[in-house]
């Protein structure tokens, strides 16, 4: 099976740099996943044992059903879904490239700061959309 | 007046989203996205649900809610399916291995098969005669299970009808059975 995600090999290399900078430099984030919008891994960084073909998967489905949430409710784009969890979150980001989308999922502990983890995805989702 | 939830599932491209947009008296809700899977002849796919609610003649409601076909999404077939009164699996005859399929969904679903009426969908015999009903239903026999399996084209309000009466028949037979 072979995968089109319309990511050039620059590009996909930069998005295994950036999730690997996410993972290392964030306190708390356990694992950070770029995938397509139908659910397969592009670039991924886990510590811990977070299956990333799995995360995929999961993100496309979270991603998608939100973006009917926002269509249904005349909400505009889909950007981004937390959940938070009583141990932790999980933060699921569009990147809306020209060519297609991608789907960024970070999971993170408590210990983590919901809003900068959210900060840094949306700023890996804007590298994202240009590379 | 009776509410049913009725769960859709089936292999990639056998037409669950056209089933349930096909009679769905609302606008459908559906998730499909680009498909990335070049081995996959198809341009959109489910990835989250589908979901269309119809009236049957008999004032009963039915809430369909179709799954992604891929098992990469199983995750998502064992949440669908909680509440579900019953399970539509629609297969695609032109696919290489549908009894492989058949039995990837049956053992997909088989806790919830074990109590919950079931029919089974084949699409696209015309053009792919082979295996037949009757191979379908000897693997399904080989499960240990029998379910109804009809030729079905999904595209056609009349089949996909069809398959939910089939399967709310079953439900009624189940439940007479308990009562007696």
């Amino acid at each position: 099976m072979s995968v089109r995600h319309g990511l050039s090999r620059t590009a996909t290399a930069h998005a295994q740099r950036e999730v690997q900078k996410l993972v290392d430099e964030l306190n708390g984030v356990t694992a950070a996943v770029v995938a397509t919008v139908d659910g397969f891994d592009v670039a991924s960084t886990t510590i811990g044992d977070a299956d990333p073909a799995r995360m995929a998967a999961m993100a496309s489905s979270i991603v998608a059903i939100s973006g009917v949430v926002a269509e249904e409710a005349r909400l505009g784009r889909h950007q981004s879904v937390m959940v938070l969890t009583d141990s932790g979150f999980a933060v699921f980001h569009s990147v809306h490239r020209r060519d297609g989308e991608l789907v960024i999922s970070v999971l993170a502990r408590d210990s983590a700061v919901p809003a900068l983890v959210a900060y840094k995805a949306a700023q890996l989702a804007k590298t994202l959309a240009e590379a | 007046m009776k509410e049913y939830k009725i769960l859709l599932t089936g292999t990639v491209g056998a037409g669950k989203t056209t089933a349930i947009g096909c009679v769905s008296e609302t606008s459908p809700v559906m998730t499909e996205v680009p498909n990335s899977d070049t081995a996959i002849d198809k341009e959109r796919t489910t990835v989250g649900l589908d979901f269309g609610q119809l009236t049957l003649d008999n004032g009963d409601r039915v809430r369909l809610f179709g799954t992604p076909g891929q098992a990469r999404f199983e995750f998502l077939w064992k949440i669908l399916v909680r509440n579900a009164l019953g399970v539509i699996v629609l297969m695609d005859n032109s696919r290489p291995d549908p009894l492989g399929d058949l039995s990837m969904y049956m053992q997909g679903f088989a806790e919830a098969l074990r109590t919950l009426p079931c029919v089974i969908g084949v699409g696209r015999m015309h053009r792919h005669p082979v295996p037949t009903l009757d191979d379908y239903a000897q693997r399904l026999e080989s499960t240990g299970r029998v379910f109804p399996i009809l030729d079905v084209d999904v595209r056609s309000r009349a089949d996909v009808i069809l398959l939910i009466d089939t399967l709310l028949m079953q439900l009624e037979a189940d439940m007479q059975g308990e009562t007696e």
